[in-house]
């Protein structure tokens, strides 16, 4: 539904736009983002990548620490922006923030609608069952018998229709996990990093566990289509790897064993 | 339940900020929508036949589609087709554009509420009040609008109670709102995740508030009991 909605508005976006013929001239990103002197970086609370500490303002994370020191490398301040996750590519090509940098998959739809950087963190696809169940559900060939709850658009949703499984699509992550925890979906798949954060030992879901990974999967950050901002971030990149300073903050969030050589 | 006690003043303490959010809407809105509703039915109801026309063309298109749809249209559409964001991508901007749909939104249902309450008073008063000497306007003021005040709210007060749950919708545009606040602790938020009971204590609040607005609103159509 939401998915037409959107494709209904580019449709009226882009013949309005070439009837108007109001397209912008084609200049640097780079230049456009200095010259109003903010970077402002589209996200959701998603620890360990971008969140709040409890009772306090600011964002931190992995992302939220190294998007703000790319900011500062650029000489520009950094906002920080809760966006909703479906409208990603609206905020971006609506320039109402300037890159997503949120623990993003790099996905055939994301690269095909953002100007993405090179890939710095790595993570999985993890099937996520009752922990008295999990015993039985070990490997790839026993999920079968199993419904399954998953975020639409998402890299989970792209890998149990690829093995052919039953699923519901539901709106978030989180949504899936309850819906596990409810009982009206027998398992669902979400990110590892995610399911480290979530699930478990002194979470909201205590009963919850994960087992089988599905697949590995890459995180960048995106940009609008043709920005130059892309090919920036891959030279900060680079340099923040070279001289530690990356795999430091990494650390301090304890997500270095993901993180990606940047060459 | 233990848990839930140790989350709560967590919880609450978002809860309360988002409903502020909720609750700056809903007066921004009203104080928008009264004037600018009144104003589109004057509009509707003139003579000039192509302001008419115009104000039924808007209220047509403004209530025949989704709020939600609307609200991603204003705040897109600027940035998306014009490659002008007027409304800029922070929370201030977010604020902003959602008041103006709202605003938009609301006055055509009000404007209709209003239109019927004006043209429920009978003709025959305006020709007294003609044949006193009186003008248009002071017709307006002095004689039809206390009366239209009285007829008209039961209805607005439905619209009003309505407007306070459609408020929700602006999380669309990730405007941070209550229910953006309870949904916010189910995917992970200040060290609280995979809660599900801060979303649906969101509801509590909406229900005390319109409680008191119910309340409010009964007393008001009391106190306008001037005229049975």
């Amino acid at each position: 539904m939401k998915k037409k909605v959107i494709a209904m508005l580019l449709t009226a976006t882009m013949v309005l736009s070439m009837s108007a013929g109001v397209y912008a001239a084609d200049e640097s990103d780079a230049a456009y983002v200095k010259e109003k002197g903010t970077l402002v970086v589209g996200i959701t609370d998603f620890a360990p990548m971008d969140y709040k500490e409890e009772g306090s303002d600011d964002w931190v994370g992995f992302d939220a620490d190294m998007a703000a020191a790319f900011a500062e490398s650029l000489g520009v301040e950094v906002e920080f922006v809760e966006i909703d996750w479906d409208n990603k590519i609206m905020e971006l090509d609506g320039k109402t923030i300037d890159c997503v940098w949120n623990g993003m998959t790099l996905t055939d739809e994301v690269t095909s609608s953002m100007e993405c950087s090179n890939a710095y963190c790595k993570n999985a696809q993890v099937v996520v069952v009752p922990s008295d169940k999990a015993d039985d559900y070990q490997d790839t060939d026993s999920l079968s018998d199993l419904a399954f709850a998953v975020e639409a658009g998402s890299a989970g949703e792209e890998e149990v229709s690829n093995l052919g499984l039953e699923y519901t699509a539901v709106k978030a992550q989180s949504d899936a996990l309850m819906e596990v925890s409810a009982g009206t979906s027998d398992a669902a798949v979400i990110d590892l990093l995610m399911a480290a954060a979530m699930i478990g030992e002194g979470t909201g879901y205590e009963n919850l566990t994960h087992t089988v990974e599905l697949n590995s999967e890459e995180y960048g950050v995106g940009f609008r289509k043709g920005s130059d901002l892309a090919e920036a971030l891959n030279e900060f990149f680079v340099t923040s790897y070279e001289d530690g300073s990356m795999v430091e903050c990494a650390e301090k969030y304890g997500v270095q064993d993901a993180v990606i050589e940047q060459k | 339940m233990e848990q839930i006690m140790e989350q709560m003043p967590i919880v609450i303490h978002s809860l309360n900020i988002g409903f502020l959010q909720t609750l700056k809407l809903f007066f921004v809105t009203l104080i928008g929508a009264f004037p600018l509703g009144l104003i589109m039915s004057l509009g509707s109801t003139s003579r000039f036949k192509p302001l008419s026309y115009f104000i039924k063309f808007v209220v047509w298109i403004i209530r025949g589609t989704p709020l939600m749809i609307q609200l991603l249209i204003i705040y897109y559409f600027p940035g998306l087709v014009l490659h002008n964001p007027i409304w800029g991508g922070g929370e201030a901007g977010r604020f902003l554009a959602a008041s103006v749909s709202f605003i938009l939104n609301y006055s055509c249902y009000f404007s209709e509420i209003y239109r019927g309450g004006i043209q429920s008073i009978p003709v025959g008063q305006e020709e007294a009040g003609l044949v006193l000497g009186m003008t248009k306007t002071q017709i307006f003021f002095k004689i039809k609008l206390l009366q239209v005040i009285k007829h008209i709210v039961p209805p607005m007060s439905n619209e009003i109670i309505t407007l306070v749950k459609d408020t929700s919708l602006a999380r669309i545009i990730a405007l941070q709102e209550i229910i953006w606040a309870g949904q916010a602790f189910m995917k992970g938020s200040q060290g609280i995740s995979g809660a599900i009971w801060p979303l649906f204590f969101t509801a509590v609040y909406y229900l005390i508030f319109n409680g008191i607005l119910t309340l409010l609103l009964g007393r008001l159509e009391k106190k306008l009991d001037y005229f049975r």
